[in-house]
């Protein structure tokens, strides 16, 4: 069998379809024959602005099938805005797959898939792997509003349970999504996969410690060069982390049980019983 | 690349042949492009996207004396066309620094600059000495101009007195390549860049990034985890090439212009205001093909107004440039 070669590159793609599944919030179809063979489910990819003037923007990988992948953006900046209103047939060029994915092995055999917002976007890949492997699928997914939840029903096609909860009610649950985790009963699923927005993330860290499931969470983080170069993006990991980067070795009274680990290097998916934020 | 190739100018001098290389006291450059200490790790980083070979040099992380863990975050804000950072200097100190990293760096296929960032002039001595002693390390740019480390960091870079007292204790230590990173929080760039100049300093870097803030009016604080941070990106150019012009009418050293080069053309400005060389560093962050291209539009720039040379237009726009062409 051929070994596939994972190492980031940049690559040129050609926009084959957008869609605005809600005002707001575009999916960017993309052809990328190797970055759709490569990309592991959790991993994102830094877009460069096809007009230049301002930074990359880091997007999770959202699907990865064929020669096609395609990016999920939330449209609120000139560059969001930019990458939107590209036409079909558009060059855009990008780097990637960048980061380290969820391990999905380590989640068992009945797992929740938890998002907050486009933090959806992260989840699909690994929940078409995992039902590939027969794991029962629950998805867990938050958002402002009923209109703000997008293809919920891609989940419930592989066959996962779908639950919703939204900020204004108009659809689920009333309030956070992580309301609807804090009343399961302790080890109600083998393990956690999450994403979305770092308050969100952090509350479901905290669920699931009390819960006593095992979480991945994707963090999402400003990142400046999202290759590692930069220490922009850290995040305080514990030192035992298999994650952590081994500089620096600093050792004060404050520091002695965590390191600043990088979000787009040691991550983007980390361990929730190991972040100390 | 059949076309370009065959572009033959003036001086009939091909494309191919234009002398973009660059010296900075003794170290060559075959370009004029140096990627910005902090923004671009070790080099390794970014060689899956960029032949570092076709780079002038990479200018390495800060390192100091004692391992530090850097800034608690977020250290990273957006700012209307930049980005404003507050790292802190992160590094593992140049103990493990020499134990563990450098050796990595022999392979760099282009100049490899080490970065010393210091807390008194002794550390700049010692730092210097340990790290230009390396043979991997081809020249030693000294970072006295961080803004992120409390006032103690920068001070250097705005006290005329320390601002030479660290170059000369640096100087003292190593006969490498000595270039001195200059803070543009200052009222006058061009005195702090005489001193440094008389103190030693085979050429200047100019600038670091410019001090700033952002506050986030729902929560009520400062956005950066150190409250205060450096300004970087195309928002600052209008003040680095104002402060390359000044320092160029200064100082006889070459000096590497750098904030907010993107393009070809953001660089020939600041080599129009005397620059030799220039730095990328936020520019990658756009796209790390960007000092790629910034060498090939000065290549085309230089052909089409029959130049053999980059040194022929070093300044050209500065009228009272001091410097060696």
């Amino acid at each position: 069998m051929r070994m596939l070669d994972r190492s980031p590159a940049v690559h040129r793609t050609v926009v084959s379809d957008r869609r605005e599944p809600v005002p707001g919030i575009a999916v960017l179809g993309l052809v990328a024959p190797r970055l759709a063979e490569m990309t592991l489910p959790g991993q994102f990819a830094m877009v460069i602005p096809p007009g230049g003037g301002q930074a990359a923007t880091a997007l999770g990988i959202y699907e990865a099938e064929d020669t096609r992948i395609s990016l999920m953006l939330v449209v609120v900046g000139p560059r969001t805005h930019e990458l939107a209103a590209l036409p079909t047939g558009a060059t855009l060029d990008l780097l990637g797959p960048l980061g380290n994915g969820f391990e999905l092995e380590a989640l068992g055999e009945n797992v929740a898939l938890i998002a907050g917002g486009v933090g959806i976007a992260s989840l699909l890949l690994p929940a078409q792997r995992l039902a590939s492997r027969g794991k029962r699928l629950t998805l867990l997914y938050g958002a402002r509003t009923a209109q703000a939840l997008v293809d919920a029903d891609r989940f419930s096609e592989l066959g996962a349970k779908v639950v919703c909860a939204t900020d204004d009610g108009t659809r689920g649950h009333s309030g956070f999504v992580t309301d609807l985790l804090r009343a399961l009963p302790k080890r109600a699923f083998s393990g956690i996969a999450a994403c979305g927005p770092s308050p969100m993330l952090r509350a479901v860290g905290r669920a699931a410690a009390y819960l006593e499931i095992p979480a991945q969470l994707a963090l999402e983080e400003t990142f400046a060069c999202g290759v590692g170069a930069c220490w922009g993006c850290v995040v305080p990991l514990t030192r035992e982390s298999s994650q952590a980067p081994k500089f620096p070795h600093v050792e004060t009274e404050e520091t002695r049980t965590f390191v600043h680990a990088r979000v787009c290097k040691e991550g983007p998916v980390f361990w929730a019983h190991e972040l100390r934020w | 690349m059949g076309a370009r190739t065959s572009l033959v100018n003036a001086k009939n001098v091909t494309l191919s042949q234009l002398d973009v290389s660059v010296k900075l006291g003794a170290l060559r450059l075959s370009a004029p492009t140096l990627m910005g200490s902090g923004c671009y790790g070790s080099g390794e980083e970014y060689a899956p996207f960029v032949d570092l070979a076709a780079l002038g040099a990479i200018v390495l992380k800060s390192v100091t004396r004692h391992p530090r863990l850097g800034n608690a975050p977020p250290r990273l804000v957006s700012a209307p066309s930049g980005l404003l950072n507050a790292i802190g200097l992160q590094n593992p100190g140049i103990d493990a620094y020499l134990e563990n990293d450098v050796a990595k760096f022999a392979d760099r296929p282009c100049a490899v600059i080490g970065s010393v960032a210091g807390f008194s002039v002794d550390d700049y001595a010692d730092v210097t000495e340990r790290l230009a002693a390396r043979d991997e390390i081809d020249a030693i740019e000294l970072n006295i101009s961080c803004p992120n480390v409390g006032t103690e960091g920068e001070t250097f870079a705005c006290d005329p007195a320390l601002a030479e007292a660290a170059t000369r204790a640096a100087r003292r230590v190593t006969g490498k390549p000595l270039i001195v990173k200059l803070s543009p929080n200052v009222t006058d760039v061009a005195a702090i860049a005489r001193t440094v100049e008389a103190a030693g300093a085979d050429a200047l870097a100019v600038i670091n990034t410019v001090r700033g803030m952002s506050i986030d009016v729902d929560r009520r604080m400062p956005r950066l985890g150190n409250a205060s941070g450096g300004l970087s990106g195309p928002a600052i150019r209008p003040i680095a090439v104002l402060a390359v012009w000044e320092v160029a009418q200064a100082v006889k050293i070459p000096i590497v212009g750098q904030g907010g080069i993107e393009t070809a053309r953001d660089a020939l400005e600041f080599i129009l205001a005397g620059a030799s060389a220039v730095g990328i560093g936020t520019g990658n962050f756009t796209d790390p093909r960007a000092p790629l291209n910034v060498v090939a539009g000065i290549r085309d720039y230089l052909a089409a107004r029959g130049h053999a040379a980059l040194g022929e237009i070093v300044g050209k726009a500065n009228p009272r440039f001091l410097g060696a062409r």
